[in-house]
Order: structure tokens, then C-alpha cells, then sequence
């Protein structure tokens, strides 16, 4: 059974194709990321997966609740962050009162609310502010009662349009501590609309990256580097001679370019998985003494990069 | 089932438009305008000694106490349902498990308790007002409204504060803020005039005509019903979730 299952989905409005051809595949308990520029169809993914939009053709399913049968039963197992969540409050209701409509709605039962509300308000440390006007909290205390409503009704799928925006690093962490911890315990499972690359590097299980509508690349990182990776930079520290290690690397085919900085060159090398190791060795057979020889770790930011933009930035 | 979550809607809805200020003061005044009206009409018809003033002023009071109940619904229901768009609210509330019915439900009796609990009280105010007053100029008890005044405002008004709450949905999806929607429900409103001025014509010698006073009563009933009914009618077809989300 898939968390997260979309087939051949498609959502336009007018000419322009939001969301075309979308297929995913997101397992139990797994936390999602999706990437993408603005405007690739990340959101509308989210809208259409929580039963806010209709598709134009194909469908999808949450927990076997296809999203057009069934979408009763997908929003009752579903928490939603809308985009830009922290300013989807009712101001005039105070940060608890708001809280307590959206459990009433959800169905938590009625003996639970109170308690939900404070264990919530509590890990968001908002339980001082429950009296507030939502109108009257930060921007970042507005997005962590968003992140409170979405979890109200302890659902199986979150799907998060950019949790972590708006708020300071202490509560971005804490946020996406909530998630891991989430997802390990109780087997949620969180699809993530994402432009904090790091942060989904960090926290994501699986990765797509989506542009004009489009799936172009989806995977775990280290997958999307596998598939994406042709050529790797090296660091390598030696004592002795460089311009002689020098003219033993530039002597090789598979190397792309060198450069020497004080005792360390700089190599960029084309299928690093089979040929770094052939580079070692006739380093080695040359009579040079490697003190390093890393790989300089690729970002999921070079990777995306690579994706949506060829590299040209 | 359908009812208990409607009620979760429209208790929140009430609870946020009473605090507008300018709606919780429209509601004061709406409600305190009936009773006022009785006894500032008996005490100047009857001492003044012009007693054919009092079935003139009963008529513009039936009239004025239907109006006025129907100013608060018309308050309420643009901030339920056009400040849910202004807000930003409607995407997470679309998200819950609430169905079209009970979303529908929720916001139409949010507006329609208040102003029926308002006609209602108003009007028993009303009598009660004007016959104390009544009694303290050692005058004979009356039905103040009379029943032509009765009939208006139990007949008319609850169809017209409905076809507001529609006019209402209609307009949501036109409008990006509350105040256009007040500005709007406006033109439902102005029906409610007509049994002021129709059986002025009629008049004849400062005496209103009881035929005139109860046809256009009758017409102003027929026009809130068949407005209502009208409005309704488009307002079912507009009220879904797709047409909901496009206003997101």
C-alpha cells in the first residue's frame, strides 16, 4: 500500500498546465520532499492530493481513498499547511479558540480536545500565548499554530506546503525534529512542498523534483546523485612535489580538469565511482605520499540545480 | 450528525461577527429599535390628539422592525462567508472533513438564528413597550404591530433574510472584501420599503387605507418569497466546492 499514490494526474487553469502527468509514489512513514521553482506545481500538487481541487484527468489516492470517491474520508486522515499557513487563522479567535473549531471539525473527540490542544500549544511553545488574537502573534508563532491544526487530528499524511517559512532557526529545527520524530514513532507519513534544500536534504527520504508540472528526477539523494553524477570533484593532499602528482592525473583520460592549491589539487573526475580508485593507485605507483584523497560532497542544491536548470545558472 | 458540525460553523461565525464592533452595535440598535419606536409613536399620537397617526407610524414600525432584523443577517453572512475569503481561511476549512451540506448549513444559520431571535424578540418587545405605555396613559391595550404589521414581519422577514444570506453567496465569489458585500446585500433591503410608501397613495383624508395597507404588505411577502426562492435556487448551483476553491 502506497501513503501517497497519484497516476497520470493533470490540473490546468486555462492555458497554463499546472500539474501534468504527475506520478508519484510515496510509501507508510516515509517523509517526502517535493522541490521545485516557483510556479512548478508543487502547491497545486498539494491542493489537488487533499481533495481542494479537482483534477482533469487521472487520479490519485491517500491511504487507498481515491482523492474523487472518496474525498470525505481523504481530508479525515489528511493535515494540510496550506501555502503562506501562518496567515490562514481566524484573527478575532484567540490561538486556542482557533484550535478548538478546527478539532471540532476534525472529529476529535470531545474529552480529547483540551488535552491535544495544550500537548500541541505546549511542544510549540505557545501555551503562554493560547489567549492571544491570532491576529495579534508573530508571523512565526502564526505558522506554528498552522503546524498545530495540521496535527490536530493526529493524521496518518501531512502534506506541508513550506512548514519551516516564516519561522526562526530554533523553531525550524524544532519543526523538523517534530517531523523525524513523527514519522519514526507513529509511521506518519509527511509530504513536504520545499524550497530549503538543506532542510530537505536533511530530513527527506525521497525527493522529486518538479518543473512546469512535471516530474523530472525523483529518488533518494544518494540515488539522484547516482543518477545524476557523472563526473566528481576530489581533494587531494600529498607531500612532496605537486607539479609532478600533477602530471600523473593530467595524464589520465577520465580526468576532466586540475588545479593545485599550496599542497592540495583539485580534480574533477568523469565516473568517479569506478576511476577515483585507478587514480589512487597510480598515484600510489608514482611514488606519491597521499595524505587525503575526499570527495567533495555534492549538495542536493548542485543536484537540483543540475535538474531544473542544466547547470546554468 | 449534519447539525451538530453546522453548528460548530455557525456558532464560531456568530461569535467572530459579534466581534466587529459595527455589527454587535447594529444588532443593539436593531434590537432596542422596536420598543423605542412603540412608545416614541403612542406617546405623540395620543398626546398630541392626532390618534390617526398611530396606524400610520404601526405601519412604518412593522416595516422598520423587519428592516432591521434583516440589516444584522445581512452583517453576519458577508463576514461568514465573504471573510473567509478575505481572511485566508477558506483553504484550511476546505480541508476538513466537513461536507458542502454542513459547510452550507453552518453558514446559513449563523445569519438566520440571530436574526429570527431578533424578530421575534423585537416584535414581543415591541407590543410590550407600547402597551405599558399605553397603560400609563390609561389607555385600552392594542396589538402594536397590528396584525397587517404581524404578518409583514413574520412573512416577510425570515424569507428576506434568507435571499440575503443567498444574495450573500452569490456575491462571494464577486467580491474580495466584507464592506463591497454589505454595499451589495443593500438592494435586498430596499424591498422592505415598499409597505411604506404604497398605501400613501392611498390615502384619504389622513386615513390609510386598510385595502392598500394589506396589498402591499401581500406584496412585499410575495416579493421576499419569490426572491428568496429565486436566489436560492442560483445560490444551490453556485454553492460547491469547486466554485468555493476558485475563491481561495
Amino acid at each position: 500500500m502506497e501513503a501517497v499514490k497519484s497516476t497520470e494526474l493533470r490540473k490546468t487553469f486555462g492555458d497554463i498546465i499546472a500539474v501534468d502527468s504527475l506520478n508519484l509514489h510515496v510509501s507508510p512513514g516515509t517523509i517526502f520532499g517535493l522541490l521545485g521553482p516557483n510556479g512548478a506545481g508543487k502547491s497545486t500538487t498539494i491542493r489537488l492530493l487533499s481533495t481542494l481541487l479537482y483534477p482533469d484527468s487521472g487520479t490519485a489516492s491517500v491511504h487507498y481513498f481515491d482523492i474523487l470517491e472518496d474525498p470525505v474520508a481523504v481530508r479525515r486522515i489528511t493535515g494540510v499547511l496550506p501555502e503562506e499557513g501562518n496567515h490562514t487563522h481566524y484573527d478575532s479567535l484567540s490561538a486556542y479558540e482557533n484550535l478548538e473549531y478546527f478539532a471540532k471539525l476534525y472529529d476529535v473527540s470531545k474529552d480529547k480536545i483540551h488535552t491535544r490542544i495544550e500537548e500541541l500549544l505546549n511542544f510549540m511553545n505557545l501555551w503562554d500565548r493560547k489567549d492571544d488574537k491570532a491576529g495579534e502573534l508573530s508571523t512565526g508563532n502564526r505558522q506554528r499554530l498552522a503546524l498545530c491544526r495540521a496535527l490536530l487530528h493526529e493524521p496518518k499524511v501531512l502534506l506541508l506546503d513550506e512548514p519551516t517559512s516564516a519561522l526562526d532557526p530554533i523553531a525550524a529545527k524544532r519543526v523538523r525534529e517534530l517531523i523525524l520524530n513523527l514519522s519514526k514513532t507513529y509511521g506518519q507519513t509527511f509530504f513536504i512542498n520545499s524550497h530549503n534544500l538543506a532542510e530537505v536534504q536533511r530530513i527527506c527520504d525521497q525527493i522529486a523534483i518538479i518543473n512546469e508540472g512535471k516530474i523530472l528526477i525523483s529518488g533518494s539523494t544518494s540515488e539522484l546523485r547516482a543518477t545524476l553524477q557523472t563526473e566528481q570533484e576530489y581533494r587531494i593532499r600529498i607531500i612532496g612535489d605537486v607539479d609532478y602528482a600533477i602530471s600523473i592525473i593530467e595524464a589520465e583520460e577520465f580526468v576532466e580538469s586540475v588545479e593545485a592549491e599550496v599542497d592540495t589539487i583539485v580534480a574533477m573526475i568523469k565516473n568517479p565511482i569506478e576511476n577515483n580508485s585507478i587514480l589512487m593507485k597510480k598515484l600510489l605507483d608514482a611514488g606519491v605520499q597521499i595524505v587525503e584523497f575526499a570527495e567533495e560532497e555534492t549538495t542536493l542544491e548542485d543536484l537540483y540545480l543540475q535538474v531544473v536548470t542544466g547547470g546554468d545558472v | 450528525m449534519v447539525l451538530e458540525k453546522s453548528m460548530v460553523v455557525a456558532k464560531t461565525d456568530l461569535k467572530m461577527a459579534l466581534d466587529v464592533r459595527y455589527v454587535k452595535y447594529s444588532m443593539v440598535v436593531a434590537g432596542g429599535f422596536g420598543p423605542v419606536m412603540a412608545i416614541l409613536m403612542v406617546v405623540s399620537s395620543l398626546l398630541l390628539g392626532i390618534p390617526e397617526l398611530l396606524s400610520i407610524m404601526v405601519l412604518y414600525a412593522s416595516s422598520l422592525i423587519g428592516l432591521f432584523a434583516i440589516m444584522p443577517a445581512s452583517l453576519i453572512a458577508a463576514n461568514a462567508l465573504v471573510g473567509e475569503k478575505e481572511q485566508r481561511t477558506l483553504e484550511p476549512l476546505l480541508c476538513t472533513p466537513l461536507s458542502d451540506k454542513e459547510l452550507l448549513m453552518g453558514k446559513v444559520l449563523s445569519s438566520l438564528i440571530p436574526s429570527m431571535v431578533m424578530i421575534i424578540v423585537g416584535t414581543f418587545a415591541t407590543m410590550i413597550a407600547a402597551n405599558i405605555t399605553l397603560l400609563f396613559l390609561n389607555e385600552p391595550f392594542m396589538i402594536i404591530p397590528d396584525i397587517s404589521g404581524l404578518v409583514l414581519i413574520f412573512g416577510a422577514g425570515p424569507p428576506m433574510v434568507l435571499a440575503v444570506i443567498a444574495v450573500m453567496i452569490l456575491i462571494s465569489g464577486k467580491v474580495t472584501r466584507v464592506y463591497e458585500a454589505y454595499q451589495a446585500s443593500g438592494s435586498v433591503i430596499i424591498l422592505f420599503l415598499i409597505p411604506m410608501f404604497l398605501p400613501l397613495a392611498s390615502m384619504q383624508n389622513e386615513m390609510l387605507n386598510p385595502e392598500a395597507v394589506w396589498f402591499s404588505v401581500l406584496l412585499t411577502v410575495l416579493l421576499g418569497v419569490s426572491l428568496m426562492v429565486i436566489t436560492w435556487l442560483i445560490a444551490f448551483t453556485r454553492f460547491n466546492r469547486n466554485n468555493m476553491v476558485q475563491l481561495v
